[in-house]
């Protein structure tokens, strides 16, 4: 392995770290400010920003898929359930898609 | 804890296709094992592979990768009050095996039961890190002979994933669609 792939991965883990670090660092300080309301909302809003992210650009099927899910964590409140039929109607939007239906 | 097995699984997938796009850059499978489990952030290695593939310029790759990174600031943030009390080594632990995945079925089960902390973040984390280090270091060594399992809907897990958790945030359907 050359040495730029050496180079490659320690700055990359140093990079990671470092941002994990200020990540823990700034829980804390905002934990002790007036502002610490704010660490409740971080999660709901970065798993919104998740969800949009991985929705965006994407086509028809994805989207159809993922208003199933949402159905089914609506009406069951469970993330096994909610994958299994996420994934099981996206297979088989696929599947009809290259059976020409 | 078992609900963290399906996310792993999907893990998997994305992480053997990391490990054969980076043994076509020319890592060996060692260096991906290293990276994986010294990094542990899937879509930036995945970005940073890429970029260095384009140009071998490590600068550019580091910045593209840390730049996808950034949210974990937010991420490990959120974690205080699970990580409050904890020694320093068990908080560097815990932040460096976070991932989206385990951290974010942490706090969904969190919401349901606030008795559930450091211990589930942890073993979590563990089963994503491990996964994540022998999925991509097996892709490396497997090669490109593989059907697309992207057209089953496996790369779909995660979406769905996320859909339910933020179900249990209360970020539902609003209530006009509902009559």
């Amino acid at each position: 392995m050359s040495t730029d792939f050496w180079v490659l991965i320690f700055v990359l883990a140093a990079a990671a770290f470092s941002i994990r670090i200020l990540g823990l660092v700034a829980g804390d300080t905002i934990k002790a400010s007036k502002h610490a309301w704010i660490l409740e909302e971080i999660p709901g809003l970065i798993i919104i920003s998740l969800v949009a992210a991985s929705l965006t650009g994407q086509g028809l099927t994805t989207w159809i898929a993922a208003g199933a899910a949402l159905a089914i964590a609506w009406l069951s409140n469970h993330v096994i359930w909610t994958m299994c039929g996420g994934v099981a109607v996206f297979a088989l939007l696929n599947f009809m898609g290259s059976q020409g239906w | 804890m078992i609900t963290i097995l399906p996310l792993a699984a999907g893990a998997a997938i994305y992480g053997f296709a990391f490990g054969l796009l980076a043994a076509q850059v020319g890592f060996p499978w060692w260096g991906v094992a290293l990276m994986s489990s010294l990094v542990h952030a899937g879509s930036s290695q995945i970005v940073a592979v890429e970029q260095f593939a384009a140009s071998p310029a490590v600068i550019g790759a580091a910045l593209a990768s840390a730049a996808l990174n950034l949210r974990y600031i937010g991420i490990v943030a959120s974690l205080s009050d699970i990580l409050d009390g904890l020694p320093l080594r068990f908080k560097l632990l815990a932040i460096h095996i976070t991932g989206d995945e385990n951290w974010a079925l942490t706090m969904s089960e969190r919401a349901k039961n606030p008795t559930i902390g450091a211990p589930f973040l942890i073993g979590s984390g563990i089963v994503m890190i491990s996964v994540w280090t022998l999925s991509t270091s097996f892709g490396a060594i497997v090669g490109s002979n593989l059907p697309n399992l992207e057209e089953f809907g496996l790369g779909f897990a995660f979406t769905a994933a996320f859909i339910a958790w933020q179900e249990g945030y209360g970020v539902g359907i609003p209530d006009c669609f509902l009559g």
